[in-house]
């Protein structure tokens, strides 16, 4: 009898262990969702980049460009640059993100979030470009949808076609759609304004490739034709995103460390040339030195980029005497005003006036005039910062429209604008050379500028070959070696 | 009861060593089951047929002593001396499953540590106290200064997934869990919390039996690819009547080894130095570099130094506030009064406090012949060497056993263990790592006594104080109001039922079960650094494993030649995992640790998982003429974390052991000879849900929630690991057992590993999971047992040597991969086809490559004179020892004891952050070449022109001339931390892990005394370190998120030499 129950018991926890059927119900996963419509992917993917740019044009691209410079720990401003992954990383992993958006938006027939996607798609793949030069972008973000597990990198050339293209069709899409775009963080669900990005856009990535290829037709067929292809209109109509007062969406820098923030000062390119315009901007990126703040006679100093670690850190007798980058940037990014002008930009209204004036003053467009779009780029960008335009500015001969120095001009104009709002200024920079910067001098790149990122080293591992091949096409992964657009 | 017609045996037993009595012998009426044990004062008592008169024999054994036979005769009081068995062949082990078998039997490897040489020179981490005693078996420890985690390796690394590496844990029977959970993330560094298998106690081990290969650990099926260790907790089984043991022990730690400061230039740059605010107001303030003056206790103001208004010249306000709040802030605490310049040389040694551990042990145990039972409580009470870390740990252990009946018995083993840490120390490159300071940004000039009042003068609970504001947190403010702590309580155990059907077929059922909660609290106050809102974050862990199985036993012999044991059996492990992560981001008012006190909404994640495996398995052991003897396993498992279709595994091993020396005549100095082989196979599964793609959530912003999906691209057809290996060896003794040798030679092959295999981030995903890789393992282990002294009543010397030496090799990764980055902490840690396992790969120096040219070889430097780096990551080493050696020696006469263990690694290389970042802050004594006199370059002895050449326009070199000053060198020499070739060293060190010097009172001369068994040792651990690694203990790892990582110093705490006291004894 003993035996008898031994021995069913035993046959029972046999007959359990064959058992499997419960296991794909154990298996499957109950802590995450496997499909997420758009609205709960669009916010995360335009805050990471946002941060992702925020963060690059800090540590890197503000230094290139002379806005700012450093004082400590300043290989960065000498040009020692090792990698610089988070744009390849960050993008390419919000372009994950942007691809399921763009599909689940064509399998829903929601055509306006599937032109959101295709314009996002568009500025992230231009920055990677424009950062690396040749990248993976046909077939790039295809390992679960077309197991394409090692993308080759395609020409640059291409990938501008391609950009354009993209957003040619976002403007026509996003007026044939009718849903509502919730989770939309950039123009709360505003899809006339996304519209106008997509063609100020494609202004801006003609006018990239415009010592290429001859982009007149396709840039006066736009201008030419605002019914079809509108424009930001005014300042209201900026891609910025603004960030918030409360932990964690913060203006990036508002949570750095003290130390870490003070190592990055302002440039002294930067604050001599405001201040020899007598331009009011300068109060916003910078502000008077320690040592003078609260006296008659605040001063601003500049720091010239690019010093070796002790050079920089004792320049006009030390960090008192050296300009801190504006108040709006860090301890004051989260007040009313810090939010209007520390914010995540992808393309201002002022941008697209100066790209207007050039355009024109290169006769690329044929519509208005270069003179009015360069003085509504000045307005405009004083306007972005709640400045009042003095008269007087307007006036004096360095700024003044002459046209004999116009395209300096408005470079220059340009580069102010830009301050702190991305990377665009060291990629416009690249273009036309404009203003004209003179490396730092201790820098660690033979008295050059940097134009462009290698590669992250973990493509030699993981997608050696097509990396290969786009090094032999483009010459040496390093820092100075020039993308397709960039010949001047 | 003793029937008329039986007549009665008494006895006594005594130990021929020194003459007392011996408890625990088995006493066995031979050809027969009759049989008892010797009671506490070595006496027996049996009664026998009287009928068989002539022929009676009595058996007397006991592990560790030669077995005597005894011809009873008419004698009815008999007095038996047994010496120490220095063949030992009738060693018995505990091999799969908890069975019991002559060690001769086996046909794979396995070796045993007893649970004594655990307890007197002790670890808080239980898996420490393997190194050095086990061949083959690689401990890393990653020091906390209370009980840190360690990795523990078994013939080296077989899986690609670096944390895949680590052996099974058994607790008598039943699988523990030995995770490593090191989540951290939000902005915090890691804090260690130890790892599962940590907390096993070593007062109740009787033993550790380690299952070094796929052959003895088959039958645990896929869990047990890396060998098992197998714990048998003591219980109350031959003890007659009711014993307690009481074990002490006390220990005081102290740093192993500190860094090589330098002692002369003290904060500053460019000896140039001069307080204000500590955040680049004053002279070089805000700089936390030691390139300052030099210490002459000339007059400078310092954080420090008084104030006219009687405050310190910290005590500056919030440095993040507004310029007129700072300017008021300066104003009221007043001119800084100048304070000499001094060298604080020993404030870190200082720093660092006396740590106590005490372990008190009580144990109660008793039996008679129907059962058996032990009950012991261990306290554990650790005081760390850094301030305000501490670890208590009161474990309960119970084991109990019954026979209901003559077939049926009942045992038990209970293990509750409730463990609570008010502070971990937090680990890894970070400002929460007081490391982080002490080794690369706290110049000697530093006082650091100053910083225990750690808040500004009326700013108590809001802004700390300190002598940097720029990076850093004041470290004492770091250990007392940013904790880490945790309480868990853990329970392991099992019930088991035994059914004897006949003398050689029984039924055994036991379930078991692992059970841990854990929570973690975290808190940070305002004013931290990275939290200036302070935070608050509670995790919750829960992990649940049960066991349920059954084992049916045939043990029959078959004629005089033949043996057989079979067994067939059947397991269902459950495992659940449930974890709850919450926190507050920031606080709305300082000091309340409350979530109903967050600023801003609170940040929860929640994971909860189920895994299952059903296995069936059986074994067949075949004994031929007690000489040969053949293993076969085999087992099936389903899991439940593979698809369907392939979530069935079936794997078979077969080993052989031959006593060559029964089968044939040898020489006579070899006394006993063995050989032994096997062929094994082993499956593995993976961890749950990699089967589908997810998206997970993220942080909202503002009322919008975000989600992205996993970067990590899923595989539906994942089928299981299988991994094959070979093992042979041999058994060899000579000169009658006084010199032991046992060598081992295996080779495993590891195929098909679930790994996610990295991707280029271009395709849209980080890694894909997929079955990829074949890794080939082989080495040999040798262990060498010499008895160079023996007399059973004098002086005795044993030595115990442990030698082995593995290599891993990556055969294939997947189609196209040529590298794979297991880990990456600075370093990667690559396998790449063709190359050992463990080699760690970095950027290098650009170097002259062209043989013709003088300079062939040469670090080339720019025109600065700066070295160049070369972006193609270069081979820096590897971590993995090329060998591993343990010598214990022990010397024993009469009741003393000596032993001492040296631990030796030969050979593997070791990154060290300390060096590379200790340069960059001038802290190390390193950073004195180019300052003999100061900083001006034009002086002799300053600035440092760095070897190598420079490459001229035309493409040919030059040597480098340009002298860099010695702050810029010492950055230049890693290119800013990015080369980091000369920043790895050899890793070979010896230590002297372990010495004890014991006595034990006769207990003869405790006379009528109620205490017996009394020793007291002197115990030491990890006394004494030689090595050619500058500053740190070669012998450490990093803790990085939810892995350890081997070959990195990451300016880790130092590790704790510790010495102390044991006392034991029984009454």
């Amino acid at each position: 009898m003993k035996n008898l129950k031994i021995f069913s018991f035993l046959l029972v926890l046999l007959v359990s262990i064959g058992c499997t059927r419960q296991f794909e119900e154990i298996n499957t996963n109950p802590n995450v969702p496997l499909v997420v419509p758009p609205n709960l992917l669009l916010p995360g993917m335009i805050r990471d980049a946002c941060n992702d740019v925020e963060s690059t044009t800090w540590g890197i691209s503000n230094l290139a460009m002379q806005y700012n410079a450093k004082i400590q720990f300043v290989n960065e401003d000498r040009y020692l640059w090792g990698e610089q992954n988070t744009i390849w990383n960050g993008m390419y992993t919000r372009l994950r993100d942007v691809n399921n958006l763009i599909n689940t938006a064509r399998a829903g027939n929601q055509r306006r979030y599937e032109a959101v996607g295709l314009i996002l798609k568009s500025w992230m793949f231009s920055l990677l470009t424009d950062s690396y030069g040749d990248v993976p972008y046909s077939e790039a973000t295809k390992a679960k949808t077309d197991g394409i597990n090692f993308p080759k990198y395609d020409p640059q050339e291409q990938i501008y076609a391609g950009i354009l293209a993209d957003l040619a069709r976002a403007n026509e899409l996003i007026v044939q759609g009718n849903e509502a775009l919730n989770g939309d963080i950039l123009f709360t669900g505003n899809a006339a304004r996304w519209q106008r990005l997509a063609n100020s856009l494609r202004l801006r990535y003609l006018l990239r490739i415009s010592d290429r290829r001859n982009v007149a037709a396709d840039m006066q067929a736009i201008v030419g034709n605002p019914a079809q292809n509108p424009l930001f209109i005014s300042n209201a109509d900026n891609a910025a995103l603004n960030y918030l007062p409360a932990f964690p969406n913060q203006f990036p820098r508002h949570t750095s460390r003290v130390g870490s923030f003070d190592e990055i000062r302002s440039s002294e390119t930067m604050v001599n040339t405001l201040l020899r315009l007598n331009d009011s901007r300068l109060t916003v990126f910078s502000r008077p030195t320690s040592a003078t703040h609260g006296t008659a006679t605040p001063v601003y100093v500049g720091v010239p980029n690019g010093l070796n670690d002790v050079d920089a850190l004792r320049f006009n007798g030390g960090s008192n005497f050296i300009s801190r980058i504006g108040t709006l940037y860090f301890e004051e990014a989260i007040t009313p005003r810090g939010i209007q002008v520390a914010r995540g930009v992808i393309m201002t209204f002022a941008e697209l006036q100066f790209i207007l004036a050039e355009a024109r003053q290169r006769n690329l467009i044929s519509t208005g005039e270069a003179r009015t779009y360069y003085e509504n780029g000045i307005r405009a960008s004083f306007e972005f910062y709640g400045l009042p335009v003095m008269p007087t500015y307007l006036t004096q001969e360095s700024v003044a429209f002459n046209p004999a120095n116009v395209l300096e001009q408005i470079g220059t104009q340009k580069w102010i604008s830009l301050y702190y709002q991305g990377m665009e200024p060291w990629f416009d920079w690249r273009r036309t050379n404009i203003p004209r910067l003179v490396p730092g001098r201790d820098n660690l790149n033979q008295n050059r500028i940097p134009v462009r990122f290698i590669y992250p080293t973990s493509e030699q591992g993981l997608n050696a070959d097509n990396r290969n091949t786009a090094v032999t096409r483009q010459d040496p992964d390093n820092i100075n070696t020039r993308v397709w657009w960039d010949v001047r | 009861m003793a029937l008329a017609q039986d007549r009665i045996l008494t006895g006594t037993i005594t130990s021929k060593e020194d003459n007392d009595p011996l408890p625990g012998v088995n006493v066995l009426l031979k050809g027969t089951s009759t049989g008892t044990i010797s009671d506490g004062q070595g006496r027996f008592r049996l009664s026998v047929p009287s009928s068989a008169n002539g022929a009676l024999r009595l058996v007397f054994s006991y592990v560790g002593l030669a077995q005597q036979e005894i011809e009873v005769g008419n004698q009815s009081e008999i007095k038996v001396v047994m010496a120490n068995d220095l063949l030992q062949l009738n060693e018995v082990v505990v091999t799969a499953l908890g069975v019991e078998r002559e060690k001769k039997a086996l046909g794979y490897s396995v070796q045993e540590v007893q649970g004594s040489q655990l307890v007197q020179a002790r670890e808080t981490n239980l898996v420490n106290s393997l190194s050095g005693k086990i061949a083959g078996v690689t401990v890393v420890g990653s020091p906390s200064g209370v009980g840190g985690s360690s990795r523990i390796t078994i013939r080296g690394d077989k899986s690609l997934n670096l944390g895949n590496n680590q052996p099974l844990f058994v607790v008598d029977g039943v699988p523990i869990s030995n995770d490593f959970n090191g989540n951290t993330g939000r902005g915090m560094t890691s804090a260690d919390y130890g790892n599962g298998a940590a907390v096993v106690n070593p007062d109740d081990i009787e033993t550790i039996s380690v299952l070094k290969g796929a052959n003895a650990a088959a039958l645990y099926g896929a869990r047990a690819n890396n060998g098992v260790i197998l714990i048998t907790t003591k219980s109350g089984k031959g003890t007659k009547g009711i014993g307690v043991s009481v074990n002490t022990n006390v220990t005081f730690d102290s740093p192993l080894r500190l860094p090589n400061y330098q002692n002369v230039y003290g904060q500053g740059l460019n000896g140039e130095f001069g307080f204000a605010d500590g955040n680049g107001g004053g002279l070089r303030d805000g700089v936390d570099e030691a390139w300052g003056p030099r210490m002459d206790g000339q007059a400078i103001a310092q954080f420090s130094s008084p104030t006219s208004n009687g405050l310190r010249g910290g005590d500056i306000g919030d440095p993040r506030a507004g310029a007129a709040q700072r300017q008021a802030d300066l104003t009221t605490r007043g001119s800084i009064t100048p304070t000499p310049f001094l060298n604080y040389a020993d404030n870190v040694r200082d720093f660092f406090q006396l740590g106590q551990t005490y372990n008190n042990n009580v144990a109660v145990s008793g039996g008679n012949e129907f059962g058996d039972f032990r009950v012991s409580y261990t306290n554990l009470d650790q005081r760390g060497i850094v301030p305000n870390t501490d670890l208590k740990r009161n474990t309960l252990a119970f084991s109990g056993g019954y026979k209901l009946s003559k077939k049926l018995q009942v045992r038990t083993a209970i293990n509750y263990i409730k463990g609570n840490s008010g502070n971990r120390p937090s680990v890894q490159y970070g400002t929460e790592n007081i490391m982080y300071l002490f080794n690369c940004w706290l110049p000697r000039s530093i006082d650091l006594a100053a910083h225990k009042d750690y808040w500004q003068a009326g700013r108590e609970g809001t802004q700390q104080f300190g002598w940097n504001y720029n990076y850093h947190d004041n470290p004492y403010f770091q250990l007392y109001e940013n904790t880490n702590s945790q309480t868990y309580d853990r329970m392991f155990g099992n019930l088991l039922v035994r059914y004897e059907f006949t003398d050689w077929l029984s039924l055994q059922v036991r379930a078991g079960t692992d059970l841990n909660n854990e929570r973690r609290t975290r808190k940070r106050a305002f004013s931290t650094q990275r939290f200036p809102f302070g935070t608050y974050r509670v995790e919750d862990l829960t992990f649940e494993e049960r066991n349920t199985d059954f084992l049916l036993n045939l043990n029959k012999s078959l004629g005089d030649d033949w043996v057989i044991n079979a067994n067939l059996g059947g397991n269902l492990m459950r495992q659940r995992r449930s974890d709850l992560d919450v926190s507050a981001p920031q606080l709305l008012i300082p000091g309340i640790y409350n979530f109903s006190n967050t600023r801003v909404e609170l940040q929860t994640d929640e994971f909860r998982s189920e895994r299952r495996i059903n296995s069936l398995y059986g074994s067949a052991q075949i004994a031929y003429r007690n000489s040969i003897f053949l293993d076969l396993t085999a087992r099936n498992d389903w899991s439940s974390t593979l698809p369907v279709g392939n979530n069935s595994y079936f794997y078979p091993s077969a080993s052989l052991s031959a006593v060559v020396s029964d089968m044939i005549e040898l020489p006579q100095v070899i006394s006993f000879a063995k050989l032994r082989a096997g062929v094994a196979q082993v499956g593995n599964d993976t961890g749950p849900f990699q089967l589908s793609q997810p998206y997970f959530n993220g942080a909202p912003f503002g009322t919008d929630r975000t989600f992205s999906e996993s970067g990590q691209l899923a595989n539906p057809t994942l089928k299981p690991e299988i991994s094959t290996s070979i093992e042979l060896g041999t058994d060899l003794r000579f000169f009658n057992g006084r010199v032991g040798l046992d060598f081992a030679y295996y080779n495993i092959t590891s195929r098909n590993q679930i790994l996610a295999i990295p991707l280029t981030n271009t395709s849209g995903y980080t890694s894909r999971v997929l079955n990829a890789g074949k890794i080939k393992n082989w080495g040999y282990e040798a262990t060498l047992n010499l008895k160079p002294i023996v007399n059973e009543t004098g002086f005795n010397w044993d030595v115990d040597i442990n030698f082995s030496a593995n290599r891993s090799k990556v055969v294939e990764l997947a189609d196209g991969i040529g590298n794979f980055v297991m880990a990456s902490r600075y370093v990667n840690i690559e396998a790449r086809v063709d190359q050992r396992m463990g080699s760690m790969y970095g950027i290098g120096y650009e170097r002259v490559t062209d043989e013709s040219s003088p300079f062939f070889g040469q670090v080339i430097n720019d025109t600065r004179g700066r070295p160049i780096a070369n972006p193609n990551r270069i081979l820096l080493g590897n971590y993995n020892p090329d060998w591993l050696a343990g010598v214990y020696n022990t010397f024993r006469y009469k009741g003393l004891l000596v032993g001492f263990l040296f631990d030796i690694r030969y050979g593997g290389v070791m990154y060290s952050h300390t060096q590379t970042v200790g340069r960059e802050g001038g802290m190390i004594s390193e950073t004195l070449e180019g300052r003999a006199n100061g900083y001006d370059l034009t002086q002799p002895g300053n600035g440092v022109v760095a070897p190598g050449v420079i490459r001229n326009a035309d493409g040919s070199f030059r040597p480098n001339e340009v002298r860099l000053s010695a702050r810029e060198w010492h950055s230049a020499i890693t290119n800013g931390r990015r080369i980091l070739e000369d920043m790895t060293y050899n890793a070979t060190f010896a230590k002297l892990r372990e010495f004890k010097i014991g006595y034990t009172i006769s207990n003869k001369a405790l006379g009528r005394l109620p205490f017996r068994d009394v020793n007291l040792s002197i115990v030491g651990r990890n006394v004494a370190l030689w090595t050619a690694v500058p500053h740190v203990d070669p012998e450490t790892s990093t803790v990085s998120g939810d892995q350890i990582v081997p070959g990195v110093e990451d300016v880790a705490i130092p590790s704790t030499r510790s010495i102390g006291f044991n006392l034991s004894f029984r009454f």
